[in-house]
C-alpha cells in the first residue's frame, strides 16, 4: 500500500516475489483498523446517555478519503456487518449505511476534487447525520423500530472526535508509505 | 506518492480503468442491495445471525475482560480513597440508619411470622430464586441504537437467553442471545425493553419501558390511580414469568402523570459483576417434541436414540370416519 508498484509478478526475482508477499498485509491495514475501532466503540463509557462517537463509520469515512481504493464499497459493508454483530442490531443496518457513506465520498471526489479540510468535515459531519437519522427507517425495515433520536449525542461527540481521527488516520499512513518496500526498477 | 491509483497512460490501460470504475460502481449497487435484503431477511426471521452474532461475542468479551480488569481495579482504589476521607461521618449516619432499621426489622419479623403462618394456611406455593452465573458486563454498547452489554458468561455456564440480569443494587435487564462463553444482555434503558413492575407504597401495577435515554417511563399503569410522588420505590413484580418479584428497579424522580420518570436503581455501567439468575416462572414447554410417526418407529432406529414414537392417533381426538358412499 502507498508505495510505487511492484514489477510485474512474471519478472520478479525470487527475492522480489518473496518481499512483495510479506508486504501484502498493508492493504488490510485500513479494514484492520477499521475492525479495531469496532471493538473501541464496546468500550463501557461511564456516560448516561449515549455518547461513544462512532468511531468506525467515521474510519470508514477517513480511509474513503485518504485511499479510496483501499476502502470500496464491499469493504465497507464487511465493517458495518461486524458492526452490526457486534452491536447487536439486525444484519445489514450499518453494513447497508456503511457502504452507502462510503459511495457517496467517492461521488464527492467526483464533484469536488481539490477541497479543505473544513469542507471533508460539513461532509463528513452531514454524512453521520444523516446515517444516524437514515438508521431509523432501516430498522423498521428491519421489523426493530427503535427511536434513534437519542442517537444525536453520538453525532455532536463524533464531530469533536472527527479531526483526531483523522489525524490517527493520516498518521497511520505516513507510517505505511515510510516503510514501504522500494523496488530498484522505479 | 501517497496514491494508491495512478494515472494510466496508454489507452489500453485507460479502457481497462473505466472497466474497473463500471465494475465497482456494479459492485457497490449490489452491496447496498444486498444490504437492503439482509435488512427484510432480518425482519422475516429475526433470528438470522444467531450463531454469527454469538461467535463475534465469544471472540470479543474475554478481549474486554481482561482491559477492563485494571480500569476496574482503578476505579475501586479510587472509591477506597473516597471512601477513607468521609469514613467518619458515613458511619455517624449508618449508625443512625441502622437503629431505625432495627427498630422496623423487630415489628417486620412478627408479621414475617405471621405471613408464613398465613402461607402455609393457605397453601401458596413459592417458586424460589436461584442464581446461575455470577460474571462480569465486560462491554457496553454507548455507541449503538440498540442498549445492551456483552455478559462474560454463556451457554457452558448454563446462561441462555431470557433469563433475568440482577446486580447488587438492582436489576440490570434480561439475556437475549448467548453464545458458549459470551451473552448479550438487554438493557433496561433499551427503547425495546419492558418490565412488570410495582410501585412499592401503593401496589398499583404497571410497566417500565426503556427509551434508549438514562430514564425510565412507568407506562400502562393498572388499578387505583394513587398519585406518585418522587421518591416511591419501584420493584419487580414477578408478572411475565421472567424477573422475580421484589427487585428494585428504581426510583421515581419526576411523577408526572402523562408518563412518570424513573431513574434506575442500578447502572450498567460501573456495575462489574451482575448475577444471572433462573428465569422467575420459565413457561413450560408443552409443545410436542419429535415428529409425529404414523407407523411405530423401527426396533433398529430406536436402539440409535430416536424418540419413542408417538402415533397421530394417540394425541388428536379420534377422527370421525368419513361417510361411507
Amino acid at each position: 500500500m502507498i508505495a510505487s508498484p511492484p514489477p510485474p509478478a512474471l519478472l520478479m526475482t525470487p527475492d522480489e516475489r518473496r518481499r512483495w508477499l510479506l508486504s501484502l498485509w498493508r492493504y488490510a491495514v485500513p479494514a484492520l483498523l477499521c475492525a479495531g475501532l469496532v471493538v473501541m466503540m464496546l468500550a463501557p463509557l461511564p456516560l448516561p446517555v449515549p455518547a461513544m462517537p462512532n468511531l468506525v463509520l467515521m474510519g470508514v469515512l477517513a480511509w474513503a478519503i485518504l485511499q479510496p481504493a483501499l476502502m470500496p464499497a464491499w469493504l465497507a459493508f464487511l465493517i458495518g456487518a461486524l458492526a452490526d454483530l457486534l452491536f447487536g442490531l439486525p444484519l445489514g443496518v450499518n453494513a447497508t449505511l456503511f457502504a452507502v457513506a462510503a459511495g457517496s465520498i467517492r461521488l464527492l471526489d467526483l464533484l469536488l476534487v481539490e477541497r479543505s479540510h473544513l469542507v471533508d468535515w460539513l461532509a463528513v459531519s452531514l454524512l453521520v447525520l444523516a446515517c444516524t437519522l437514515a438508521s431509523g427507517p432501516l430498522l423498521s425495515l428491519a421489523g426493530r423500530p427503535l427511536p434513534v433520536l437519542p442517537m444525536l449525542w453520538q453525532v455532536l461527540t463524533s464531530m469533536i472526535a472527527w479531526p483526531l481521527l483523522l489525524r490517527l488516520c493520516v498518521a497511520v499512513q505516513h507510517r505505511l508509505a515510510r516503510s514501504a518496500p522500494r523496488w530498484s526498477h522505479g | 506518492m501517497l496514491d494508491w491509483t495512478q494515472t494510466p497512460r496508454r489507452p489500453t490501460a485507460v479502457r481497462r480503468e473505466q472497466n474497473l470504475a463500471l465494475v465497482s460502481a456494479v459492485l457497490s449497487g449490489a452491496v447496498v442491495a444486498a444490504g437492503l435484503i439482509l435488512l427484510l431477511v432480518a425482519r422475516v426471521n429475526p433470528e438470522t445471525g444467531a450463531g454469527l452474532r454469538a461467535l463475534a461475542g465469544d471472540l470479543i468479551t474475554p478481549a474486554w475482560d481482561v482491559v477492563r480488569a485494571p480500569v476496574d481495579g482503578a476505579t475501586r482504589i479510587a472509591g477506597h480513597i473516597g471512601d477513607y476521607f468521609g469514613a467518619v461521618s458515613r458511619s455517624e449516619a449508618l449508625a443512625r440508619e441502622l437503629d431505625t432499621a432495627n427498630a422496623r426489622l423487630r415489628s417486620a419479623r412478627t408479621g414475617l411470622r405471621e405471613l408464613a403462618q398465613l402461607k402455609r394456611l393457605m397453601a401458596v406455593r413459592e417458586p424460589t430464586r436461584a442464581a446461575v452465573a455470577t460474571a462480569r458486563l465486560a462491554a457496553a454498547t454507548a455507541g449503538g441504537v440498540v442498549r445492551s452489554a456483552m455478559l462474560s458468561a454463556g451457554m457452558a455456564d448454563g446462561v441462555t437467553r431470557d433469563l433475568p440480569v440482577i446486580a447488587a443494587d438492582g436489576l440490570i435487564g434480561r439475556t437475549v442471545e448467548a453464545g458458549s462463553h459470551s451473552a448479550r444482555v438487554l438493557l433496561l434503558t433499551d427503547a425495546q425493553s419492558r418490565v412488570p413492575v410495582i410501585v412499592e407504597r401503593t401496589g398499583q401495577a404497571g410497566l417500565a419501558a426503556g427509551t434508549g435515554l438514562p430514564r425510565l417511563v412507568l407506562i400502562d399503569r393498572i388499578g387505583p390511580d394513587v398519585p406518585l410522588l418522587a421518591g416511591d420505590r419501584i420493584v419487580t413484580s414477578g408478572d411475565g414469568g421472567v424477573f422475580p418479584p421484589g427487585v428494585p428497579v428504581g426510583v421515581i424522580v419526576d411523577p408526572r402523570r402523562d408518563g412518570p420518570v424513573i431513574r434506575l436503581a442500578a447502572s450498567p455501567l460501573g456495575t462489574g459483576f451482575v448475577t444471572v439468575e433462573r428465569a422467575w416462572l420459565p413457561i413450560p414447554d408443552t409443545g410436542p417434541k419429535g415428529p409425529v410417526f404414523d407407523a411405530p418407529v423401527p426396533v433398529e432406529a430406536r436402539r440409535r436414540g430416536a424418540p419413542p414414537p408417538r402415533l397421530r392417533g394417540a394425541e388428536t381426538p379420534p377422527a370421525v370416519p368419513a361417510p361411507l358412499p
